[in-house]
């Protein structure tokens, strides 16, 4: 007898595009940190990518509340121990970060670039929290499934860590710049959230068991396993592998990579709600 | 805090006359709604954003002392947990304790992020579209406030819906089981009353006559937020793994990369 909140395809895409936002930032701070002078224009790309995509995820969030005028209301109030609540401050707070690093990766000077990577290892926590806490908001909710998933916010984390990565590895291929050993090194660290997605996503419904029903079967299982687990991960993954050289390859790896994460987002939001 | 105040419903003693849904739909001013045929008395199926109380009609077949099919009649009604999964999931403080121990909704502050809808183990919280905000049971806050009972228990003809304060009530409640148990009613049982129980206590607790999975009731509801840390923590693990991947993946090879 319990009621479902009615969450839809707004938070769907707000999950999906939070995920990217926050795994294209805390991709973009590691490649800034510890990466090459070369991998300063990765770093770029994620934090360009970020920006506009907190801004929209800001924007559906408001949209789907039941009064949007009020939206404030979470910002005259903090509980610690609440996704929702510490979660609408984490995503005000990692946009500014996203500005922040934005304007700074256009500048030519050294002292700056070093200001911009000690902020972006600040910034990278918030890009960390934004990718994982929606699976901790949902998990720790009375619904079935959702609430049995104590593995929610790691999947959702892992899966927003590969989708960031795909995505920016995507935009280096169209905007003509996938070569040479940053295109590798970004291949590389999407091809390892691969991996760990899949871990988590194998531990998950291991201990789910009976309770992940609602998405490995039924009418959304088709979904889960064709297009997540077979379209969104594995073949990905395999072309990440054995792609070798033939970068269009790892374009379309990094494509599936970004369906997959939707597809996510969306059989476990409409789950239990359909 | 005041002493905590509580409604105790006695479900043996309801004859389902629906007096109760009636006077919180009218003293609250809850409004019209489409009918739904549920196949019994019962409207609506479940709590609706205008209706708080429910009379639910259950058929259970066996559930009579003498083995016969037993009509269980419940008047249903927000719990107002002591620990309320909707309160700690509020966001914007809309949701609130009173000094009498009952929570509430304030329609002036709620957003409408329906968090709590999710987070309510029993299924009350329910969104309303047209105000785009959530809806509960009050407890007639402006009744208790006023040295008024909530209009449900005034309006009860049987005394099924009981108001004061808890401490009392339980006490009334256990007696009560005790009659019943002497009646023959084996499987009569307090829901809620135990404050060292599930949920911290139910500040509405009832008294059935059937295992609370009878009245479509969880038999240990439990606080959504409980798993928080462990969540998190887990969550932290992962973001270790993809983080130290990526570090791996973009460390200079200088420094000993791959």
């Amino acid at each position: 007898m319990l009621k479902v909140p009615g969450w839809e395809m707004s938070i769907v895409w707000y999950f999906f595009l939070g995920g990217i936002a926050g795994g294209a930032y805390f991709t973009a701070a590691i490649a800034d940190n510890f990466g090459s002078f070369r991998d300063r224009a990765v770093a770029r790309v994620g934090y360009l990518l970020s920006l506009p995509l907190v801004a929209v995820c800001g924007v559906l969030l408001v949209v789907d509340l039941g009064v949007p005028a009020r939206f404030m209301n979470m910002m005259l109030h903090f509980k610690f121990w609440d996704p929702m609540s510490i979660g609408a401050w984490a995503v005000g707070i990692f946009g500014a970060f996203t500005f922040v690093s934005s304007v700074l990766s256009f500048t030519a000077s050294e002292s700056v670039a070093s200001l911009r990577r000690k902020i972006s290892l600040v910034g990278m926590l918030f890009g960390f929290f934004l990718a994982g806490y929606t699976g901790v908001l949902l998990s720790n909710s009375a619904m079935p499934f959702w609430g049995d998933s104590r593995l929610m916010g790691a999947l959702f984390l892992a899966s927003g860590g590969s989708t960031g990565m795909a995505a920016v590895a995507l935009i280096m291929f169209l905007s003509g710049r996938a070569m040479g050993e940053s295109w590798h090194k970004i291949e590389v660290a999407d091809r390892f959230s691969m991996l760990v997605e899949l871990l988590v996503l194998a531990i998950f419904l291991g201990v789910l068991g009976s309770a992940a029903q609602p998405i490995t079967s039924g009418h959304l299982g088709p979904l889960f396993w064709g297009g997540l687990v077979g379209a969104g991960l594995i073949v990905p993954l395999l072309l990440n592998l054995f792609g070798g050289r033939m970068r269009a390859l790892g374009a379309v790896s990094a494509a599936l990579v970004l369906v997959g994460g939707f597809i996510l987002r969306y059989v476990v939001v409409m789950s239990i709600q359909g | 805090m005041a002493r905590t105040l509580a409604m105790f419903t006695d479900t043996s003693l309801c004859i389902g006359c629906r007096a109760c849904q009636v006077a919180c739909k009218q003293w609250n001013e809850l409004g019209l709604e489409t009918p739904e045929w549920t196949g019994t008395y019962q409207n609506h199926a479940h709590f609706t954003e205008k209706t708080f109380r429910l009379v639910r009609f259950i058929e259970a077949p066996g559930a009579k002392p003498n083995g016969d099919l037993a009509w269980l009649l419940m008047s249903d009604v927000c719990k107002h947990c002591a620990q309320a999964g909707c309160l700690d999931a509020c966001p914007t403080g809309a949701i609130y304790r009173t000094e009498h121990g009952t929570v509430n909704i304030n329609q002036d502050v709620c957003n409408g992020c329906r968090y709590c809808v999710a987070s309510c183990p029993f299924g009350v919280v329910s969104f309303n579209e047209q105000t785009g905000t959530a809806k509960k049971c009050t407890f007639c806050n402006d009744r208790i406030h006023n040295g008024l009972g909530p209009a449900c228990a005034k309006a009860c003809p049987t005394d099924s819906i009981q108001f004061g304060f808890r401490d009392d009530l339980v006490a009334k409640a256990n007696k009560r089981v005790e009659a019943l148990k002497g009646m023959g009613f084996k499987d009569a049982q307090l829901y809620g009353a135990d404050s060292g129980g599930f949920l911290g206590g139910l500040n509405a607790f009832f008294l059935l006559l059937a295992r609370p999975a009878t009245y479509n009731l969880p038999e240990h509801p439990k606080l959504p937020q409980r798993n928080v840390v462990v969540d998190s923590l887990l969550s932290i693990g992962s973001a270790i793994l993809v983080g130290v991947g990526a570090m791996l993946a973009f460390r200079e090879r200088g420094k000993g990369g791959e």
